[in-house]
């Protein structure tokens, strides 16, 4: 380990070695909200799902919504570390660490939705017993696990290099178990030319075979909506659209987490502004997309006026006229803008544009769901409210929030025990070269 | 002063709830006397001297009926006011009770026709009843015929006079039907002539069981003489009922049980591409470790 | 010695006093009680009256009365060589919704559940609206079969599909396929569940389970013993007619018609047939009206009327 690097470990052996007042704090607070994440699943098994806004109409509620979108979340983190990774993309170094923690992460949580969305948890092994393979909930099933097992491998390689680096740096005073755990999973790594040739070979192979997988585990998230008859989700888009607005919101999610560990662990030196703009790039380009995508999907549904579309399409407009608007226009136009016009690009800025658009996908997650479902083939005659329109109970905020919690959560435990910042390639490639100045 | 009438009033209201929730809870009238009871008799003869008597028995409350069940129902056969039993029966959930008896020995009336009687004795709860029921025995003869590709189903009714001989049935309709699974389907209805006999053209298009046999019943429905008389017969003209599994259920389509092959064939291709990558990935990092035990760590 | 037994008197005084009362009071509320949970046993269906050989009388709830329950692999199987049909006569139907609440007391679902339901449908600004009741379709292509994930739902020989409440997880995939809005789901353990003693089988669809999906089931149990279905013999009409349609007839109760015949005589035909489900319900159009269409609206209450306030017929003549 040379002295770059041995020096780069010094700046972050204090986020390894204590834990100050405030991160208690904020670590406290976070288990307070997870703490009423557990309260409102327990009211949702004891009382069972009436406590729950969904009723016969509308069957998947914010739960779907979230697991889409943390999913989403996951497969866009996982697609953008493993192109930029592929193409040996120059200023990846300290950014790529955080995408991979993100799409580690809510692949974590993504899936618990899926659980809570299920009348019978405790029937929820019959997935596996008694699969049936024609399902697409079968092939999300297959789809997911195998992604997870994919991921893993990946972010394990990708991590190798720093564990060994944490292994070898002596000074740093952490407990024993953490010492032994480092060794343990470094597996003897040392950068030696034969371990770096097969651990870059075998990092390219899997580079790619995330970046295929996550394109088509998508895409059959997507399919659980378009193989159905609905008439608001039967559209041939939805593989390439559910794609798009995934790296949409993870390119979003990423730069948020950029600008919280460049402020929260003062990395100003290796988080540049051009990092933001490259990542920002990265969002003005899919921002187009998703536009254009978006834009496609309800062109069609629209001008042909079938009558089915025409009653969506009214929900849209009427019922949801300000979401609609706040995540279509605004979340399409607003990154464009601010990353367009050059004087506009600072990083407080991007920051906040990122934060837009977070919350616009996830409105564009919900308006794919819900107004669909609240305009099936046969109109709903019934005398209950809520049985015509969905409204979401503290039950399910409370879960929503306790998700968020659990990912901010992990992401500063995740932070204390590897580097968030890739220290493991620093070996051969000078310091100055990687911060684009 | 002020307590006594405390006591007794609490007393009284005790009593008074005690009486109205008791009688609340009752669900019957609370007087002793017993319920009307309603019973009727339907009659068939079905052709081979014998008659089929079906009593039911009921209720009526104020929102509908009540069959009552187990109960007790004499059938009686005679004249004026001899009657001699003939058979009892239990009535069934849904207060039905029927015999079979055979005619042969009966007594007649001046009018040729048998009186039936059916007897509820009663109980400490429904009032007794009885229902009557008078007709004159007579058979339909089935036969069949056939004429080049035509069916024909041949009738022939007849009637015992007094002295046991056979007199033939004229002048009455008698309506063909063929057992569905619910219900019974209409071919149609012929008037017998003189002697008693018709020929009705059987339609070619009925199903039948899966060998296409078919089962016909011949009936005299609800006759001021004769009540309701009925013949049945099987004959093998029916359409053989191809049980059409394939219809409904084609293998390997999506919502059957096991999946369409070329969907198995594409998952296993997919699956073990991937995994496939996955395992060579773990055996280089096998490599990886396996090279690290070679040489000898470096500090 | 004076206070004492003064003092004593009067302790028992209040003894006796609160005595009393705690009796009157307990009397009170146990007929009140009694008196509640009498009639809501009544509500619970209509009762037959069985003469026990002694002679005394008891009630049995009609609609328990010994139908007998299969097994789940026997309920796979199906009734052999039957495909069942059933044909909705609209130029009949007046929203009477025997059927509905009928099939609600038989399979012991809440009133918010409805295995069947009746529409007013209108479909065009023009066209006249007609009463539409809508079971289950049976489709020949079910989608909730094919989306299903653990074979909860299947398709039976006969035609039947059927919803296994072992087996179900509550994903509620199937009631997102399916395109007619057929399915309804348990959110909570309703009441209604708990009055049906009898074991659990996919043909009776019924006791319920909290969180999994259930609906219109064509009732196999009552065909087994050759009887039609609730709905069927409900009506006071004869809209729901049932039968095979191997044998081509179909019932309403009272006439019998070959299922062929009826068909093409009245013009049957299946709802959103372009969709590609294949449905084994078919409808008659309404011609030749028996009630003028407002006929429906004349028994609803309130919460009734609310319910197609939203149609532009209702809207039209401010009902």
């Amino acid at each position: 380990m040379d002295n770059s690097e041995k020096s780069f470990l010094k700046e972050f052996a204090p986020c390894f070695e204590k834990t100050s007042v405030k991160e208690y704090a904020w670590i406290f607070g976070l288990l307070a909200v997870i703490g009423l994440g557990i309260y409102a699943f327990l009211e949702q098994v004891l009382k069972g799902h009436i406590v729950t806004g969904m009723r016969d109409n509308v069957v998947w509620g914010i739960y779907i919504v979230n697991f889409i979108f943390f999913m989403g979340l996951s497969y866009a983190g996982a697609l953008i570390s493993g192109t930029l990774h592929l193409f040996r993309v120059e200023w990846r170094k300290p950014i790529i660490r955080i995408a991979e923690l993100i799409a580690l992460i809510s692949l974590m949580i993504g899936p618990f939705y899926i659980l809570l969305c299920i009348g019978r948890l405790d029937r929820a092994y019959y997935l596996m017993l008694y699969g049936r393979i024609q399902s697409p909930i079968s092939w999300d099933e297959m789809a997911i696990s195998t992604y997870i097992f994919g991921w893993i491998i990946f972010l394990y390689i990708s991590l190798l290099g720093d564990l060994a680096k944490m292994r070898d740096f002596e000074e740093l005073r952490i407990p024993k178990w953490r010492k032994k755990l480092y060794k343990f999973l470094a597996i003897g790594y040392e950068g030696s030319a034969y371990q770096r040739k097969r651990l870059e070979k075998t990092m390219d192979i899997m580079a790619v075979m995330v970046i295929s997988i996550v394109i088509i585990v998508y895409s059959v998230l997507a399919w659980i909506f378009s193989v159905t008859l609905q008439p608001g989700w039967h559209s041939t888009i939805y593989g390439p659209y559910f794609v798009i607005a995934a790296v949409y919101s993870g390119s979003a999610v990423l730069i948020v987490a950029m600008w919280v560990f460049r402020k929260f662990y003062h990395l100003e030196h290796h988080i540049t502004k051009n990092h933001f703009i490259a990542v920002g790039m990265i969002m003005l380009v899919f921002a187009a997309l998703f536009g254009y995508f978006t834009f496609n999907d309800l062109l069609t549904k629209w001008y042909g006026s079938q009558k089915h579309d025409e009653v969506l399409i009214r929900i849209l407009f009427k019922e949801f006229y300000w979401p609609f608007i706040f995540a279509n226009f605004i979340g399409v136009f607003l990154p464009m803008i601010i990353l367009g016009i050059k004087k506009l690009r600072s990083i407080t800025n991007i920051t906040l544009t990122a934060a837009f658009v977070i919350v616009a996908i996830w409105i564009n997650r919900y308006l794919i769901i819900i107004p669909t479902l609240q305009s099936p083939y046969l109109p709903i005659q019934d005398p209950h409210t809520e049985w015509s329109i969905y409204s979401s109970t503290w039950v399910e905020w409370s879960l929503t929030a306790a998700g968020i919690a659990v990912f901010c959560l992990l992401f500063t435990l995740a932070s204390k025990f590897v580097p968030i910042i890739t220290v493991g390639d620093y070996r051969k490639e000078d310091t100055k070269e990687n911060t684009l100045v | 002063m002020k307590r006594t009438v405390y006591g007794i009033l609490s007393l009284v209201l005790t009593a008074v709830l005690f009486l109205s929730s008791g009688l609340k809870s009752q669900s019957g009238p609370a007087d002793s006397k017993p319920r009307e009871t309603y019973l009727t008799l339907t009659y068939l003869c079905t052709s081979n001297d014998s008659v089929c008597l079906t009593a039911n028995l009921k209720v009526y409350k104020k929102n509908g009926s009540l069959a009552l069940m187990n109960a007790t129902i004499d059938f009686s056969s005679g004249q004026d006011e001899n009657f001699i039993p003939v058979g009892s029966a239990p009535t069934d959930q849904e207060g039905n009770a029927s015999v079979k008896i055979a005619v042969g020995k009966l007594q007649r009336g001046k009018d040729r026709m048998i009186a039936y009687k059916a007897t509820f004795a009663g109980s400490p709860k429904y009032y007794k009843n009885s229902a009557e029921f008078r007709a004159e025995p007579a058979k339909i003869l089935i036969s069949f015929s056939s004429v080049d590709t035509l069916h024909y189903i041949n009738l022939t009714g007849s009637r015992n006079d007094l002295h046991g001989h056979e007199i033939p049935l004229s002048k009455e309709i008698v309506n063909l039907h063929v057992p569905r699974l619910f219900s019974l389907i209409k071919l149609g209805a012929v008037m017998l002539d003189e002697e008693g006999k018709a020929s009705f053209k059987f339609p070619g298009n009925i199903v039948g069981d899966s060998l296409g046999n078919l089962t016909i019943i011949a009936g005299i429905e609800d006759n001021v003489q004769f009540g309701s008389v009925q013949a049945v017969s099987r004959i093998n003209w029916g359409m053989p009922n191809e049980y059409r599994k394939s219809d409904v259920f084609s293998p390997r389509q999506l919502w059957t049980p096991s999946a369409p092959l070329w969907m198995i064939i594409t998952l296993i291709v997919m699956l073990s591409g991937v995994w496939a990558h996955y395992m060579y990935a773990v055996w280089e990092l096998i490599m990886i470790r396996r090279s690290s035990k070679k040489d000898k760590p470096i500090l | 010695m004076e206070d004492g037994h003064s003092h004593s008197r009067r302790s028992r005084r209040k003894f006796l006093k609160k005595g009393l009362l705690a009796g009157a009071g307990a009397l009170f509320g146990g007929g009140i009680l009694k008196a509640y949970t009498t009639e809501s046993g009544n509500k619970s269906g209509s009762k037959v009256k069985v003469l026990t050989t002694n002679g005394e009388i008891m009630e049995v709830d009609e609609f328990s009365l010994k139908l007998p329950r299969v097994s789940t692999l026997e309920a796979h199987e199906g009734i052999p060589g039957r495909k069942f049909v059933m044909v909705i006569d609209l130029a009949k139907c007046k929203n009477a919704r025997r059927c509905v609440e009928t099939c609600q007391k038989a399979h012991h679902l809440p009133k918010s559940q409805e295995f069947m339901k009746v529409y007013f449908l209108q479909d065009g600004e023009k066209t006249s609206p007609y009463w539409f009741p809508k079971p289950c379709f049976h489709c020949d292509n079910p989608m909730c079969v094919s989306v299903c994930p653990v074979g909860a739902t299947f398709k039976r020989t006969d035609g039947i599909v059927l919803v296994d409440n072992d087996r179900c997880i509550g994903c509620k995939f199937c009631m997102t396929g399916c395109p007619y809005s057929s399915r309804v789901f348990a959110w909570k353990h309703y009441r209604e569940f708990d009055q049906d003693k009898s074991p659990y089988s996919p043909e009776a669809s019924s006791p319920g389970k909290e969180g999994t999906v259930s609906k219109c089931d064509f009732c196999p149990d009552l065909i087994r013993v050759g009887k039609l279905p609730y709905c069927v013999t409900a009506c006071p009409i004869g809209v729901i007619h049932f039968g095979d349609i191997n044998e081509d007839v179909v019932t309403n109760g009272s006439e019998t018609y070959r299922f062929s015949d009826l068909i093409r005589d009245r013009a049957g035909y299946r709802y959103l047939e372009g969709l590609g489900t294949r449905p084994s319900v078919y409808y008659l159009p309404p011609v030749d009206r028996l009630f003028p269409v407002n006929r429906g609206f004349e028994d609803l209450d309130e919460n009734g009327k609310h319910r197609y306030e939203d149609t532009p017929y209702a809207k039209q003549h401010k009902l």
